[in-house]
């Protein structure tokens, strides 16, 4: 049976209606009391496993969910062996690099060689000052990454800016865009070939309702 | 200090090995039936070697101690090792079948902790053929391989290097890099956003990302593309090969013609394909291979080319496809006879005994007692072991307990 991998958070009320317009209701996942991972559609033609954002190129690149959708700026940072079938065009952001607003720096080349880049994108920080030929040192973190610079641990941050409110709130300022990323359409890449389940009329429905 | 093996290396214990030699000696008779002979190349190979085909990057080869003459490194295919001995000492212009089951190693790619590095390969080359009989007989020997295992919901993807490389061409030459790197990665999000000349690129770009489905979809399709000159001698013989694949009446069932098939790097030249099989929740890979008429010339002393072809099953993933199946042997071959001295005096005619058994039926197995277990408990082992039968022996020979 086809198997969608749907991600957990900002991503999953969109994913979620996007796949209710082409008749498979996973609406269940957005009950308050819901605790299930894993549903069946009603019409019994497909289930959804639910899993963190990160995770779900995991579940698609070793095949067990066909299908998946996930943020592009994920897809950048890990570079799973997936195929990238549609921009869904919903989960707007950009990857930024952020500084305080009292810093003096007010592009990514301004930062001092050598200093303190905290991000939870390490891959994709490392490629962008490896581009600009600046050595950083990148501080892997995983939440609350604006605490780098409040505190003092680094000079500038790496991270998803959607409105940049939460920048703002905390003193930093967006210098510069390294790329701008939405929802992507992901598949086994196998699958896809062989078209297992008639993934691709599902794909081509999805297409539609862009 | 525990020892274990390293990360991504394995042990494989008497069931596994059991399971795994059914297998390959099942491939190896189907092999020799269509005259392939078995051919034992080194493991060790110079780096040099393995990476000249261009298919292979030496960051994944495990490479070993620099020697002073250069560096070695773990042989992670076979195909280059066979094409290297084959061009400097079997050069007669005469096909040579060959086949071989062997190890190979890789380096996991970067960010992937603890994946399998050693594999258990079994495979066949086909050198110094180059014609369309050649792919067909390759083909045939893969379906072949297949059923003989009991393998029959399986799929073969095939596709033809040379005919999309020619596709390819077709494109603007400053965009063809791009867009066959998004169709290698099946990218359809930046190959729509490519910055074509016009509608005719981006048309025919996005077609190729998607052309692939039955033989009688993908050719209407590329009979619309207005092909030309190297193009069209190339479907010509993809078809003549398609056809006699399916006049020899035994060609794979489930066929998906996949022209947008392309690797990262590789010496194939001309057909390319995959055997893969969905049992359960997962996908596996059994085997792959195609048409390399290039490869040989890199490990000819004059750089002469000679056209080869074969393929290569994955042991470790039929091994598993073929377990979900339940075909698979569950225990290891039982003892036949346990032979067990009825005291100490007996022991010698024990053994005499024993080894009597085994000459008089080569084909079973006699295991003796080595003391230290009491009738009761021997029978206790011999009943949760499936033995055959418990022989006692006194000094003069078998008795009845």
């Amino acid at each position: 049976m086809l198997t969608i991998a749907l991600p957990k958070g900002s991503l999953l009320r969109d994913s979620i209606d996007r796949f209710q317009q082409i008749g498979l209701d996973f609406s269940a996942f957005l009950e308050p009391k819901n605790r299930q991972l894993q549903i069946l559609d009603p019409t019994h033609r497909a289930k959804a496993l639910l899993v963190r954002a990160w995770d779900v190129p995991v579940y698609v690149e070793y095949g067990q969910a066909q299908l998946g959708i996930v943020g592009y700026d994920i897809l950048r940072e890990k570079k799973p062996a997936v195929a990238q079938l549609a921009d869904l065009n919903f989960g707007g952001c950009r990857l930024s690099v952020a500084v305080p607003q009292a810093s003096p720096y007010r592009r990514s080349v301004d930062l001092p060689p050598h200093g303190r880049v905290a991000s939870k994108f390490v891959h994709c920080a490392l490629e962008h000052f490896r581009r600009l030929d600046l050595p950083v040192e990148i501080i892997p973190l995983y939440g609350s990454v604006e605490l780098g610079p409040i505190t003092g641990m680094s000079e500038a941050i790496v991270d998803l800016v959607s409105t940049g409110r939460t920048l703002q709130e905390n003193g930093l300022m967006e210098i510069e865009v390294l790329f701008d990323s939405s929802a992507r359409l992901i598949a086994h890449p196998l699958s896809y070939r062989v078209n297992g389940d008639r993934l691709l009329d599902w794909v081509e429905k999805l297409r539609s309702v862009i | 200090m525990i020892h274990h093996p390293p990360a991504g290396a394995r042990d494989l214990l008497p069931l596994e090995v059991a399971q795994k030699a059914r297998i390959n000696d099942q491939l190896q008779q189907t092999f020799h039936r269509w005259g392939y002979q078995r051919i034992v190349t080194s493991t060790l190979e110079w780096l040099d070697t393995l990476v000249a085909g261009g298919a292979i990057s030496a960051n994944n080869v495990i490479q070993l101690q620099d020697s002073g003459e250069g560096r070695l490194g773990l042989r992670p295919e076979l195909t280059a090792s066979i094409a290297r001995a084959v061009v400097t000492r079997m050069t007669d212009n005469q096909p040579q079948r060959l086949c071989y089951r062997a190890n190979v190693f890789r380096n996991p790619p970067e960010g992937y902790h603890g994946k399998q590095m050693e594999f258990f390969q079994a495979g066949i080359e086909l050198l110094f053929a180059g014609g369309v009989r050649a792919d067909a007989e390759i083909l045939l020997l893969l379906t072949d391989c297949l059923t003989q295992l009991g393998l029959s919901d399986w799929q073969l993807i095939l596709g033809d290097a040379g005919l999309t490389r020619s596709l390819l061409a077709k494109l603007p030459p400053t965009l063809q890099a791009t867009v066959r790197d998004c169709i290698t990665r099946l990218d359809y999000v930046e190959l729509s956003q490519l910055p074509y000349p016009d509608n005719e690129a981006k048309n025919l770009a996005l077609q190729l990302f998607d052309l692939r489905g039955t033989v009688e979809e993908v050719l209407a399709r590329l009979g619309k593309l207005d092909l030309q000159g190297e193009c069209l001698g190339l479907v010509d013989r993809l078809q003549a090969l398609l056809c006699l694949v399916a006049a020899s009446g035994d060609g794979p069932a489930n066929l998906v013609l996949d022209l947008s098939w392309l690797q990262p790097f590789d010496y194939y030249t001309g057909m390319v394909f995959q055997a893969v099989s969905r049992q359960a929740d997962n996908c596996y890979v059994l085997g792959q291979g195609g048409r390399y008429d290039q490869l040989l010339s890199q490990y000819h002393p004059q750089q002469q080319s000679f056209p080869g072809t074969g393929f290569s099953l994955n042991i470790e993933e039929l091994h598993q496809c073929l377990l979900e199946l339940g075909t698979l042997p569950t225990s290891t071959a039982p003892i036949d006879y346990l032979v067990c001295p009825v005291d100490d005096t007996a022991e010698g005619a024990t053994f005499r005994h024993a080894q009597q058994l085994r000459r008089q039926h080569p084909d079973r197995r006699v295991e003796l007692d080595l003391g230290g277990r009491s009738p009761e408990e021997l029978n206790t082992y011999a009943q949760a072991m499936a033995v055959g039968q418990i022989v006692w022996v006194g000094a003069d020979g078998p008795v009845d307990l």
